[in-house]
């Protein structure tokens, strides 16, 4: 048994002794290579996230170090975010303070949110790939988004959906900013295209049980179904409604480009928006990502991959750009090479930034054949 | 690096003060709650909108949550005078679900699932103390302060009459003891607490949404009193620096690889918690019964 003095000494000495072991980690890397981190969710339900987005990070930096493209090298730090704000700012303070990360990659709102002020006090840029809520735009100087944000899929979708006679849309999304852009959006833009929103039925984002909304959505009354949601709960929401007889047109956004949804035989047929993402195009960018990422992972890269990959690679084209004009690599400089530049090459075409730092790609809707994305308009 | 130690410290020390909280309800009172993060929320939700809409003044905001977490603890004492042991934790697993819903929906106060951006660095009577370096030690000085006050009150009457209700309520009935009332100021007092370390856990982040104070958080908290050692005051501090720590020195192992970080840590950090209960159950300060 530990004496109360011990318990105390040991209470007193743990918060330094822990993170003392790394001191010289810091030392070693100071002047040293470029440090990109990584503050995804690495373990538990979103994992899969995390190591979808991780996978585009790293085949960027294979490219970027195989075309020399930077005087110095470029090293991956990861931090598990664990999908909690509270593990967003713990791990971008050790990203930004301890391996002193130039750049870092983020997906996830909560996060996002958390982290974005620290990284805005320590002038790192944090870009995100994977969150689409319009919240996500202007939180901080050094926040940057590579992912269309979701208000502008859906403005995608509606031309779309025009065409295609489905006039009754039921929504059904999760009760939080990014759900309720969704809702905002289709309210103001079915109408522009003769259809309308026949039901709305919100659902808590850790929710998993979806029988009774299904039951709703069939005596709505829809003719097709929009689902707005993230996560675990994507496949559940497709698996759920096709298992509670709702056999209508499915909808949804950039979130279901996850091979656990492609791989879902209940997902057959379904219509989502994306950046655009034509892979048999013959622009050299998206020609040697492709040709890499089937060789390499034997398939097609998804969204996510791509914006990951995009994001890693607007590190590599801003600090090329530095370097050549001979200016420091830091995140003011990061900031105003991306304003100066504004467009770039990126896997999908030419992506062009606003004065938030939000990009702008063409959008397109696909839909899911065996398994395969199928580009419809 | 001295960012991320005060970092580390920060949070640490908010932690230890609910910890020491749920300590004052589960080692003190034996009433095992499972839904102190939804008072650590309101404490949180409290001091970001006294913040946001009057002034950022900590002490103001700290009082504020304290009041709030305080005068709602009674959801959680009116169970506790009715039912103990495992109903009472199916009772407060019901709390935590109804306050979950609760931050999620009521937009105008918690923000929903967006959350409370942009809470402004705190001050003290005037001062500006969003440094780090400042609101460290403010956060040691409130520890320091709800520490010192658990431990005179624990060596006084009501300390005294709280664990002999813990130990057995009938006994301590049939001495005289008024257990409602004592278990109530309990519950009040341990959920005040609570409220003390959100409001100065939502100073710290700027951003408080409904992901931080979700039963995970709950069982987080509680794993952190029993693992250090219940009814000792080192006890939840020792949890608090092993289960906040211990993950962040495991991000310093370099040789995971980026992908398989997070399972790795899990992993490791897993099997600690259940070697620690095989060889100490009693936590690593905690004392046997006969000592208590």
């Amino acid at each position: 048994m530990l004496t109360r003095r011990q318990t105390l000494a040991a209470a007193m000495a743990a918060p330094v002794a822990v993170p003392l072991a790394a001191p010289r980690l810091a030392r070693a890397q100071q002047g040293q290579p470029y440090v990109v981190g990584t503050l995804f969710p690495m373990a538990g339900p979103n994992a899969e996230y995390g190591g979808v987005f991780t996978a585009g990070v790293q085949m960027a930096l294979d490219h970027i170090a195989a075309d020399r493209m930077l005087g110095r090298p470029v090293e991956l730090r990861a931090q598990d975010s664990q999908g909690t704000p509270q593990g967003g700012a713990t791990g971008m303070t050790k990203l930004a303070s301890v391996d002193r990360a130039n750049y870092v990659l983020v997906g996830f709102t909560g996060v996002s949110k958390a982290a974005a002020p620290i990284a805005a006090r320590a002038k790192v840029p944090m870009v995100n790939g994977g969150g689409v809520g319009p919240d996500l735009a202007g939180l901080s100087p050094y926040f940057w988004n590579v992912i269309p944000l979701v208000n502008l899929e859906v403005r995608a979708l509606l031309p779309w959906l025009g065409r295609s006679g489905l006039k009754k849309i039921a929504l059904i999304y999760v009760d939080d900013p990014f759900g309720n852009a969704i809702l905002a959006e289709l309210r103001r833009g079915l109408p522009e295209v003769g259809a309308s929103l026949v039901g709305t039925f919100s659902v808590p984002p850790g929710s998993q049980q979806f029988a009774a909304v299904a039951a709703k959505v069939r005596d709505a009354g829809a003719d097709a179904v929009y689902f707005a949601s993230y996560g675990a709960q994507q496949s559940q929401i497709i698996k759920q409604l096709r298992d509670n007889g709702v056999s209508q047109q499915l909808l949804t956004y950039s979130g279901a480009t996850l091979a656990s949804v492609a791989a879902l035989p209940e997902a057959e047929g379904l219509v989502f928006t994306r950046q655009a993402a034509d892979w048999s195009s013959d622009d050299p960018v998206t020609k040697r990502f492709v040709t890499d990422w089937r060789a390499k992972h034997g398939g097609d890269p998804g969204s996510y991959h791509q914006n990951y990959y995009n994001g890693t690679r607007l590190f590599a084209l801003l600090a090329q750009g530095l370097e050549k004009q001979n200016r420091p690599v830091d995140g003011d400089g990061l900031r105003a090479e991306l304003l100066r530049v504004r467009e770039f090459a990126f896997v999908g075409g030419k992506a062009s930034f606003d004065d938030q730092g939000c990009v702008t790609m063409p959008i397109e809707v696909n839909k899911l054949q065996g398994g395969q994305y199928v580009r419809l308009s | 690096m001295i960012a991320y130690l005060l970092n580390l410290a920060t949070l640490a020390t908010v932690f230890g003060i609910l910890a020491a909280s749920l300590n004052l309800l589960i080692g003190y009172a034996g009433i095992f709650s499972m839904a102190h993060a939804v008072f650590f929320g309101l404490g949180a939700y409290a001091g970001a909108q006294i913040a946001m809409l009057l002034v950022p003044d900590v002490l103001l905001a700290c009082l504020a949550a304290a009041a709030v977490a305080g005068l709602l603890s009674l959801c959680l004492a009116l169970p506790a005078l009715r039912v103990r042991g495992e109903y009472f934790v199916v009772a407060s697993l019901g709390l935590q679900m109804v306050a979950i819903t609760v931050f999620s929906e009521a937009h105008a106060v918690t923000g929903g699932h967006g959350g409370l951006v942009g809470i402004p660095p705190a001050t003290l009577f005037g001062l500006n103390i969003g440094d780090p370096g400042a609101f460290l030690l403010v956060c040691l000085a409130v520890l320091a302060l709800v520490l010192l006050g658990i431990r005179v009150l624990m060596r006084g009457s009501f300390g005294r009459s709280l664990m002999a209700i813990r130990d057995s309520e009938s006994a301590a009935k049939a001495f005289g003891k008024d257990v409602p009332r004592i278990k109530t100021l309990a519950v009040g007092l341990g959920c005040a607490l609570a409220g003390v370390a959100g409001a100065l856990f939502a100073f710290y982040m700027a951003f408080v949404n409904v992901e931080s104070f979700t039963l995970e958080q709950s069982v987080l908290v509680m794993a952190m009193v029993i693992i250090g050692g219940t009814a000792t005051l080192a006890g939840p501090l020792i949890g608090v620096l092993l289960l906040l720590l211990l993950p962040a020195g495991l991000s310093f192992l370099t040789f995971i690889p980026p992908t398989e970080i997070g399972a790795v840590q899990q992993f490791i950090y897993g099997l600690a918690m259940t070697l620690l209960m095989i060889f100490r159950p009693a936590g690593i300060a905690g004392l046997s019964t006969g000592r208590r």
